[in-house]
C-alpha cells in the first residue's frame, strides 16, 4: 500500500499530543527526547536506532532497546 | 454499601449521557438498586435521553440547597423496577454546588443504593470536580478519534491526581468497516495509548440514535450496542464476561465482529 493509512497518522499524532500533555512539553519534544537519549546512551552501550524505543507514560519514561521486544 | 461511579470523558459528545442511561437501566435489570445523577448544571440532558423529562419537579440543586428532601427529587423510572433519576437544574450553573456538597450527597445515597452513577459534564472545570468528588470508581468514555483520546488522557491524569485509583475505559462508536480499511484506530490502539483497563467496546449502532429519539435505553433492545452495554454492566458487577483476544492485532476485528454477532 502506497497510501499511508489515516490510522497510522492518527496514532502518531495522538501519541505526540498525549506525551506533550503528560509532561508539559511541545509536541516535537518527544522526537528530540528520543534522539538525545539515543545519543547519550550510545556512548555507553551498543544500540541500533531501529530497536531503540522510548515510551513516556504518566509516571515513567521507559527505554526499550534490542532484545526486549517480543 | 453502594458504589459511586462517575462516567466522564473530557470531550463532549462522545456518549457519556447515553452510557449513563444504559448502564443505569442495565444494572437495575440485574436487581440492583440504582440512581443516576445528572451533574451537568445548566445543560440538563440525562432526563431527555431516559424519556423522563416530563416528570421533573425538583432537581439536584434543590436537594443540595435543602429546598426539598432527597426522596422528593428522585424520579422513579417505571420501566425499571429499581432505577431512579436525580435530574440536573436547567437554570443554575456549575457554581451552585461544591465538591464537598456532592461528596455528602453521594455518601448519603450509598446507604440506600447499590450503584450511584454520575453523568459528568464535559470539560475539566468545577462541574467535573463536583462530579468526581465522591466517586469510588471512574468510567472514561472515548471514541477512536485523536481529540477524544487526547482529552480522555488528560482526564485520566486528573483522576490520578485526585487519588481515584479504579479507572476503566469504554471505547464508543467503533466502525468495524473503517477499522478494516485502516481508517479508524482499533480498540487495541486506543487501550494501549490510554493504558487503563478496558471495560467495554461499543460499535457505532444506529439503534442508539433510535433509542435516544424515543427516550428508551438500547439495553432493552435486540441490538449490538444493547448487548455490549449489558456486558459492561456485568463487568461492573464483577462478573467475568470474556473479551475476545483484545491484545493481539492480527485479525482482531474479524473476531470482534463475530463476537458482536454472537452476543
Amino acid at each position: 500500500m502506497l497510501r499511508k493509512s489515516s490510522v497510522s497518522i492518527a496514532r502518531d499524532r495522538v501519541k505526540a499530543l498525549v506525551i506533550s500533555d503528560r509532561v508539559h512539553c511541545t509536541p516535537d519534544a518527544y522526537d528530540n527526547i528520543c534522539r538525545e537519549l539515543f545519543i547519550s546512551l550510545s556512548k555507553y552501550m551498543e544500540l541500533t536506532e531501529d530497536d531503540f524505543q522510548v515510551n513516556i507514560n504518566r509516571t515513567q519514561v521507559i527505554i526499550t532497546f534490542a532484545g526486549e521486544e517480543v | 454499601m453502594g458504589e459511586v461511579i462517575v462516567i466522564t470523558s473530557g470531550k463532549g459528545g462522545v456518549g457519556k449521557t447515553t452510557t449513563t442511561a444504559n448502564l443505569g437501566a442495565g444494572l437495575s435489570k440485574h436487581d440492583k438498586k440504582v440512581v443516576v445523577i445528572d451533574t451537568d448544571l445548566g445543560l440538563r440532558n440525562l432526563d431527555v435521553v431516559m424519556g423522563l423529562e416530563n416528570l421533573i419537579v425538583y432537581n439536584l440543586v434543590d436537594v443540595i440547597e435543602g429546598t426539598c428532601r432527597l426522596k422528593q427529587a428522585l424520579i422513579r423510572d417505571k420501566r425499571y423496577e429499581n432505577l431512579y433519576l436525580l435530574p440536573s437544574a436547567q437554570t443554575k450553573d456549575k457554581t451552585a454546588i461544591t465538591p464537598g456538597q456532592m461528596k455528602k450527597l453521594t455518601s448519603e445515597l450509598k446507604e440506600e443504593f447499590d450503584y450511584i452513577l454520575l453523568d459528568c459534564p464535559a470539560g475539566i472545570e468545577q462541574g467535573f470536580m463536583n462530579a468526581i468528588a465522591g466517586a469510588d470508581r471512574a468510567i472514561i468514555v472515548t471514541t477512536p478519534e485523536v481529540s477524544a483520546i487526547r482529552d480522555a488522557d488528560r482526564i485520566i491524569g486528573l483522576l490520578e491526581g485526585q487519588q481515584l485509583k479504579k479507572k476503566e475505559l469504554i471505547i464508543n462508536r467503533i466502525r468495524v468497516d473503517m477499522v478494516k480499511k485502516g481508517d479508524m484506530m482499533t480498540v487495541d490502539d486506543v487501550t494501549e495509548i490510554l493504558s487503563i483497563p478496558l471495560i467495554g467496546a461499543l460499535p457505532d449502532d444506529e439503534q442508539v440514535v433510535i433509542g435516544t429519539n424515543q427516550g428508551e435505553p438500547v439495553i432493552g433492545m435486540d441490538s449490538k450496542a444493547g448487548t455490549a452495554y449489558m456486558n459492561i454492566c456485568k463487568r461492573i458487577m464483577g462478573m467475568e464476561v470474556p473479551f475476545l483476544e483484545l491484545t493481539s492485532n492480527t485479525g482482531f476485528f474479524s473476531r470482534l465482529s463475530g463476537f458482536f454477532r454472537k452476543e
